[in-house]
């Protein structure tokens, strides 16, 4: 068995997230030669001047991306309304002949944040 | 009356130690700009460089307030002699201008940088509860920094001596070999050294708590811990320098002392 | 309609890639892409970060002699940035020239050997602090209106890095201006370094942008990058731009521009200047400038003294 040896190194990407509650965003790729170097590099290379709260490398030959083909399995007509909230819309105009208010998401969402008691 | 003379001195004189190293560190660090053994490592380096002169500037900027002068002419207007730097950080790089064939060999600055990472973030450690207030927060900042510092040079050093990789494992003990004789000189708290610790700016036996710190890292490369740490070319913080140090010093100084006077 | 991507014939193939640009779609590395497509790319990419990474080296010889410690902070800042620029650029460079089996390596012997170019500006000197200050304020005055051309590239990897790397450039662009301005304010000596400086880098400043046609070097690769819409603007468009966005700020504080023909026409609202003298395009990328081969030689020499690090950590392939 042959050892072969470059003198280069291999790729990753690299992952950031901004705060703990943020999505995992992508930067750009380094070479390195393991990952502890190449999570050793990141930071300085894609974020020296923003905030990061964590950071992913991954050696890219692990990401596996779509083919041109793959790709087209992406498309989708532009008939869903029944799939978001856009197709419910005419509820609001509903409620309030019952004087009620509408459930959207704003509403729904900032019930996160505690409910208040009310008649 | 004598005890706060006294006091003023050993307080100037360890803010100027712990500029002085940081400054002519970085300088080291900045002659590595665009010669780092890959592009990524050079960019992610050039960040310690520059964090290490914003501590430097920082600890001029304490003696500024204590009437030494202007930080700007503290870090540029200083004869060698005047200098408090450890004699080992002043070495240079490597045969070579940084201009002009520089032959810099990366086994020493990963050794000393290392070595030198882990002697500061036990001082600063210590710096933290120092019993002069405006060190004290500064060394709370600065201490923020150092985990990167520290664990960027620790992999290298790591990774260089464990990759069985004959040429690199022995350059890295030439390294090693190098530095330790005069890496006293970073412990060394000069003349004023027993009252700094008496007035309870710094804690002594740095030495020993750094071998303590680095043992287990010698240990997980296979390296002999018994270390021969001295003093070689004398105590820089008592003004003792090597040409290395005029060289580095008329460089840093080039355009600064062109016009002392201007606004640059 | 239900041909697969990999059954059109090759002409099929750069139909719908035009029409992919043409719709202002991004190409990304792995899309089939025509051959002078990724050719042009990676002429322009390659030499687009081995500048940055040449163009690093002018004002590194500063860092260490800059007065001041912010001054010392800011340039040392700047060099990294330019530094980084180049690891980006390569790193894209490097996707487009992997079916052609070449890595990063290569790029190095490339540049080594004389194959791969940089730009004109980085074979110059910097003699003074005018010069650091001036290479922030005009070279990447210059480099700004080249690169933000681009932003727009129908590469997707070389957009995304346009746009990261321009963002940086807004720093540098003020880091420039800053030093400038000090010494525009200062002593008379310190005055004069800003015009000793302009008159130097005046000629290389319209160099930079390149010929405004193949006549005045030979060759020209602006048609095809305009074609693939990789760029929007011509060579002289952009000089001309350059012209319009730096001419008053120069004049403003109280320079002059060592030549004394230029001015702008009002009736063809262009900038009328003396041509430079265009062969020293072909002696900069000869690599017989005043400075190429004192700074190639710090890369080679970097190269050669570090191989030993990439050897010891290079992933061991069985
Ligand atoms: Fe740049
Ligand atoms: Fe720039």
């Amino acid at each position: 068995m042959v050892t072969r040896q470059e003198t280069y190194f291999e790729e990753f990407e690299v992952f950031s997230r901004k705060t703990q509650s943020s999505p995992v965003q992508y930067h750009f790729s380094l070479l390195a030669p393991n990952e502890d170097i190449a999570i050793m590099m990141a930071q300085e290379n894609f974020m020296r001047r923003e905030a990061v709260d964590d950071i992913w490398v991954v050696k890219r030959q692990n990401i596996r991306k779509m083919t041109v083909e793959e790709k087209k399995t992406l498309q989708r007509m532009d008939n869903k309304d029944y799939r978001t909230t856009k197709g419910y819309g005419y509820l609001k105009k509903k409620w309030r002949k019952y004087e009620q208010g509408m459930l959207d998401e704003k509403e729904i969402m900032s019930w996160g944040g505690g409910v208040t008691n009310e008649e | 009356m004598k005890n706060e003379a006294l006091k003023n001195i050993s307080i100037k004189e360890l803010l100027l130690q712990l500029a002085d190293d940081d400054f002519i560190h970085s300088y080291r660090g900045a002659e590595w700009l665009g010669l780092a053994p890959h592009i990524e490592e050079d960019v992610a380096s050039a960040s310690i460089s520059q964090d290490t002169m914003g501590h430097a500037a920082i600890f001029y900027k304490l003696l500024e307030e204590l009437g030494e002068g202007d930080a700007d002419r503290l870090a540029h207007d200083r004869p060698a002699k005047e200098r408090r730097n450890a004699i080992i950080l002043e070495a240079a790089n490597g045969p070579g201008y940084y201009m002009k064939d520089p032959d810099y060999d990366w086994a020493f600055a990963v050794v000393r940088n290392y070595f030198y990472t882990e002697a500061k973030a036990i001082k600063i450690q210590s710096l933290q509860s120092s019993s002069y207030e405006p060190l004290a927060e500064v060394a709370q900042k600065v201490q923020m920094e150092l985990y990167y510092h520290l664990m960027h040079w620790k992999m290298w050093f790591v990774q260089l001596l464990g990759s069985h990789h004959a040429d690199a494992v022995s350059r890295m003990k030439a390294a090693i070999d190098k530095t330790l004789p005069d890496f006293a000189g970073v412990f060394s708290l000069g003349q004023y050294g027993e009252e700094m610790v008496e007035l309870g700016l710094i804690d002594g036996g740095i030495q020993k708590k750094w071998v303590e710190a680095v043992t287990p890292i010698f240990e997980s490369v296979g390296l002999a811990t018994t270390f021969k740490i001295g003093m070689a070319k004398g105590d820089g913080r008592n003004g003792v320098h090597t040409e290395d140090l005029e060289a580095a010093l008329e460089t840093l100084s080039e355009v600064y002392a062109s016009d002392k006077a201007a606004s640059w | 309609m239900n041909v697969l991507f990999n059954e059109m014939t090759e002409q099929e193939k750069l139909n719908h890639f035009i029409a992919r640009i043409e719709a202002g779609e991004k190409i990304e590395a792995d899309d089939w892409m025509p051959e002078d497509y990724r050719g042009t790319l990676i002429k322009l990419i390659s030499m687009h970060g081995i500048s940055e990474i040449m163009g690093a080296l002018p004002e590194k010889e500063w860092v260490p002699k800059a007065p001041t410690l912010n001054r010392k902070l800011g340039i040392m800042a700047k060099v990294q940035d330019e530094m980084g620029h180049g690891q980006i650029l390569l790193r894209v460079a490097e996707d487009l020239l992997k079916p052609c089996g070449k890595k990063r390596d290569d790029l190095m012997q490339d540049l080594f050997n004389g194959d791969l170019k940089f730009h004109n500006v980085f074979h110059m000197e910097a003699k003074t602090w005018g010069d650091a200050g001036l290479i922030g304020w005009l070279v990447d005055g210059a480099a700004i209106i080249s690169q933000t051309n681009m932003l727009g590239s129908s590469y997707g990897p070389y957009s995304r890095a346009l746009h990261r790397i321009c963002a940086e450039e807004v720093f540098h662009a003020q880091h420039g201006e800053a030093i400038i301005m000090a010494l525009a304010e200062g002593t008379e000596q310190q005055r004069k370094l800003v015009q000793d400086s302009i008159d130097y880098w005046w000629e290389s400043l319209l160099l930079f942008f390149g010929p405004p046609s193949k006549k005045e070097v030979g060759s020209s690769k602006q048609d095809i990058t305009i074609k693939y819409r990789i760029r929007t603007s011509t060579n002289e468009e952009l000089r001309q731009a350059f012209f319009s966005k730096y001419v008053k700020r120069i004049l403003s504080l109280g320079y002059t521009i060592p030549d004394q023909t230029l001015r702008f026409d009002k009736e063809s609202e262009t900038w009328i200047y003396r041509q430079p003298d265009w062969g020293k395009l072909k002696v900069y990328a000869r690599n017989e400038g005043p400075r190429s081969q004192g700074r190639l030689s710090l890369r080679r020499i970097s190269y050669e003294n570090n191989k030993w690090v990439r050897e010891a950590l290079a992933p061991k392939v069985m």
